[in-house]
């Protein structure tokens, strides 16, 4: 989608004088993106009134005059659904925001007064702030632009783990019958297709994370077309299947190896590059949410589906320094952080653990950032708190415990469990002390929503532009 | 530098006496049980007490003075008392009455005594604190709180202090230690820091004034000694620390230590704006120079005991500087020397 020239213009000049920020908010499917964004909204548009920032600076010191929502510079995208957000959170009871089936764009401008009054620092400044939420799904194609046909099938995890092969049984069970030298046949491709499509769609709903292409499980205007029928082969990855990538690139445009990599091709080609040149190269900071508790209680399969989706990931981005030059032509991420979402799903004595886990579980991906010289901050929180710290006395002993609605509205005092702080071992799995319910967000009873660190958040991705 | 040394004639049969020590035994290799007791490798804890981490100059308890003092209050009560009764058989009253004042004496000695060494504990407490606050970050949100309810009790506020209202409106069940120490910086400590920058500057600027237009240099220096020491105690006193004689010796000692030694480095940075101010005041009048000159000295003194009363330590960049007050001090000059003027005409 090519921009008109003069807002082109008026985006290089605004970059330039480093008063417009693109926030890149980076989460799989159901880390939090959503209510993330919401929160952020709602924060920003209510700070220094009811919102209760105490870790950023500016909104501490009163500096930070509100926000408020401009028209988005690009017509063609929808606005994100902040009111329909907030009024599933003040239903009663209370309900979680829909989750994303498309992209949005919110653009928000902050007004707040300048820490120092100098020669040309104005009386009152503001910073544009350019949101864009989109569905999780679509986030893992990203890491397909690295590959080919052939190495893309021998990288897909279709053998790791018990659980996940058996979600993919019949279709693997068919497809290595399959001969990729024989003539490609249209109608079973696209059985087989649906066949991979299914899988991957019981796979999410088991709780996977690390499911390519995403547009298999939500197709948007896709839905049907032939661009969509392809699927990995995994006897390329099998050692007695000892052809040669040459000798497969050598096999006629007719054979079903050639016409599965077409498709791949041009599935890379249309989809994922327009979709990353118009939303993803574009960014200055970034917050990758994870949602790690949820990995935690759902096994080590999962566990370790969301580490190497994670990794994948994290190098669809340009990370490096900003300076005048890239500012107005090629945005790259200066900062970033992650965090852990659902933090209050655990007592606050576990927070410390969290992010250690957090850390370690994004191991290889710090280590390259630390090479590139981004500042990075881990950090757990919650985007909306659904739950209250308590304490509880039981059998004599104070313990810390979490009082909550579940989302079957049914009113709970837990102690979830203790996290680990490094990557869990088998053991932890086999005596796993983990679990936690699902709760609902709480009934909210001022404008701004209860959060557990947004304000620490904000302060990270945009307090040094806000002084 | 070591003395140099005479010639000196060696017979060929000496052995060097070097040789000796450059024959130590290699040690044999040595296998452990695995049961037997061993501990991670830790540095020891006087290795681990870094010569800029410990205040001031090592300490030397003096016996020798601690012993006499206490040998002669004790005896000197023993003769006073043991005195009485004969004094009272003989009606001696005079004699009676000059034993009772000297009981009484030593007594007040004794007391105010006891109340300097609760002065100088209260001043050890408060270092203790310090070290505990800069340790926040590593501590669990709990003990964390409880550090903040002990800092409240050393900044002597009430509980309905507004400082103290705002930070627990502020703070959080999930805060980390970290996080309740940016708070208790911006809620309790800023407002204070502003109130010591703001006495600081009023001070050595005052002290400035003085000295330009005081005529004698001897009462000059008596008033900037006076002026220093009361500075530091309102200082003291603004973060809660209330100075005895000893501890403030203590912490003048301390103060004095540190400019000498540890701010030699920012001394130098700062050095050359001095100069050029000096300079600019020299231009003035003499007396303004020398104003100016003793007015940045007791700036610097202000702001180190600054730093050294300051519950939780500095950051780097929330650190206030001389330059900051500097001017302000240029300004009060200038404007004496304004006043000055019209006067002579």
């Amino acid at each position: 989608m090519r921009q008109p020239l003069s807002r082109e213009l008026s985006n290089l000049l605004e970059r330039g004088r480093d008063r417009q920020l693109r926030l890149a908010v980076t989460g799989l499917s159901q880390a939090g993106k959503t209510a993330f964004l919401t929160s952020l909204v709602n924060q920003l548009r209510h700070a220094g009134v009811e919102a209760r920032l105490d870790l950023l600076p500016a909104a501490r010191e009163g500096r930070l005059l509100g926000a408020q929502r401009l028209n988005q510079p690009d017509l063609g995208v929808p606005r994100f659904p902040y009111d329909p957000g907030m009024a599933a959170l003040r239903d009663t009871p209370p309900r979680w925001p829909e989750p994303t089936r498309g992209i949005s764009e919110l653009r928000l401008q902050l007004r707040y007064r300048p820490a120092r009054s100098g020669w040309l620092t104005p009386e009152i400044a503001h910073l544009t702030l350019d949101l864009f939420d989109y569905p999780g799904e679509w986030l893992l194609d990203l890491p397909l632009l690295q590959h080919d046909f052939y190495s893309w099938s021998k990288a897909q995890a279709l053998y790791a783990g018990e659980q996940r092969r058996g979600l993919f049984s019949d279709w693997l069970a068919a497809v290595e019958q399959l001969d990729p030298a024989s003539e490609a046949d249209e109608a079973q491709l696209a059985t087989l297709a649906e066949e991979y499509a299914q899988g991957l769609r019981r796979a999410k709903q088991a709780g996977f994370s690390d499911l390519q292409p995403g547009r298999f499980l939500l197709p948007g205007e896709l839905e049907g077309a032939p661009v969509l029928q392809f699927f990995p082969l995994p006897q390329l990855n099998s050692s007695h299947h000892a052809t040669s990538k040459e000798a497969l690139d050598a096999l006629p445009a007719n054979s079903l190896y050639a016409t599965l990599a077409a498709r791949f091709r041009y599935y890379q080609q249309q989809v994922v590059k327009p979709f990353y040149r118009d939303h993803f190269r574009r960014f200055d900071r970034q917050i990758v949410l994870v949602d790690v508790l949820g990995a935690l209680n759902a096994g080590p399969e999962r566990f370790e589906d969301l580490s190497r989706a994670l990794r994948q990931l994290m190098h669809s981005f340009d990370y490096g320094k900003r300076s005048l030059l890239t500012r107005l032509f090629a945005p790259k991420i200066d900062r970033l952080a992650i965090a852990a979402t659902k933090a209050d799903h655990v007592t606050p004595d576990q927070h410390g653990n969290v992010v250690q886990l957090l850390e370690a579980l994004l191991a290889e991906p710090l280590k390259d950032l630390r090479f590139a010289n981004v500042p990075v901050k881990a950090l757990s929180l919650a985007s909306i708190r659904a739950t209250e710290a308590r304490e509880v006395t039981h059998e004599g002993k104070r313990s810390p415990a979490l009082r909550g609605t579940t989302l079957e509205g049914e009113e709970v005092l837990v102690y979830p469990g203790d996290v680990p702080a490094r990557l869990p071992t088998a053991d932890f799995w086999q005596q796993q002390g983990f679990d936690f319910p699902g709760f609902r967000p709480m009934q909210a009873n001022s404008e701004a929503l209860d959060h557990i660190r947004m304000d620490a958040a904000i302060d990270w991705l945009l307090g040094d532009k806000l002084t | 530098m070591t003395t140099p040394q005479p010639r000196r004639h060696f017979t060929l049969d000496d052995t060097p006496e070097a040789a000796v020590d450059a024959e130590a035994p290699l040690r044999q290799r040595e296998a452990f049980a695995g049961t037997s007791e061993h501990h991670p490798l830790a540095p020891l804890a006087e290795e681990k007490a870094l010569p800029a981490a410990s205040l001031g100059a090592p300490r030397k308890r003096r016996w020798g003075l601690l012993f006499a003092l206490a040998g002669g209050a004790a005896l000197g009560t023993a003769e006073l008392v043991t005195g009485i009764p004969d004094a009272l058989a003989q009606s001696h009253w005079l004699e009676m009455a000059w034993q009772l004042f000297g009981i009484s004496l030593i007594g007040l000695g004794a007391f105010s005594l006891l109340k300097e060494l609760g002065r100088l504990r209260r001043l050890k407490r408060h270092d203790k604190l310090r070290g505990n606050l800069a340790e926040l970050p590593l501590r669990s949100p709990k003990q964390a709180r409880a550090m903040a309810e002990q800092l409240r009790r050393q900044l002597k506020l009430a509980d309905d202090d507004p400082h103290w209202l705002a930070f627990q409106r502020a703070s959080q069940p999930h805060h980390s230690g970290e996080e309740i120490q940016t708070l208790l910086r911006y809620h309790l400590l800023a407002p204070r820091d502003r109130e010591a920058q703001r006495l600081i500057t009023r001070m050595s600027g005052e002290t400035a004034i003085m000295v330009a237009i005081s005529p004698l240099t001897l009462v000059d220096m008596a008033l900037v000694a006076w002026r220093s020491l009361a500075m530091v105690d309102r200082l003291c006193r603004l973060y809660g620390l209330e100075l005895g004689y000893a501890s403030r010796l203590r912490l003048f000692r301390n103060v004095l230590h540190n400019m000498a030694f540890a701010g030699t480095s920012e001394l130098a940075a700062d050095a050359s704006m001095d100069m050029l101010s000096l300079d600019l005041a020299g231009r003035l009048s003499a007396r303004a120079g020398q104003g100016l000159a003793t007015g940045l000295l007791s700036a610097r003194l202000g702001l180190r005991a600054q730093r050294l009363c300051r519950p939780v330590p500095f950051t780097a960049d929330e650190q206030p500087k001389i330059a900051d007050l500097r001017q302000d001090l240029w300004r009060q000059i200038k404007q004496l020397d304004k006043d000055k003027v019209p006067q002579n005409r």
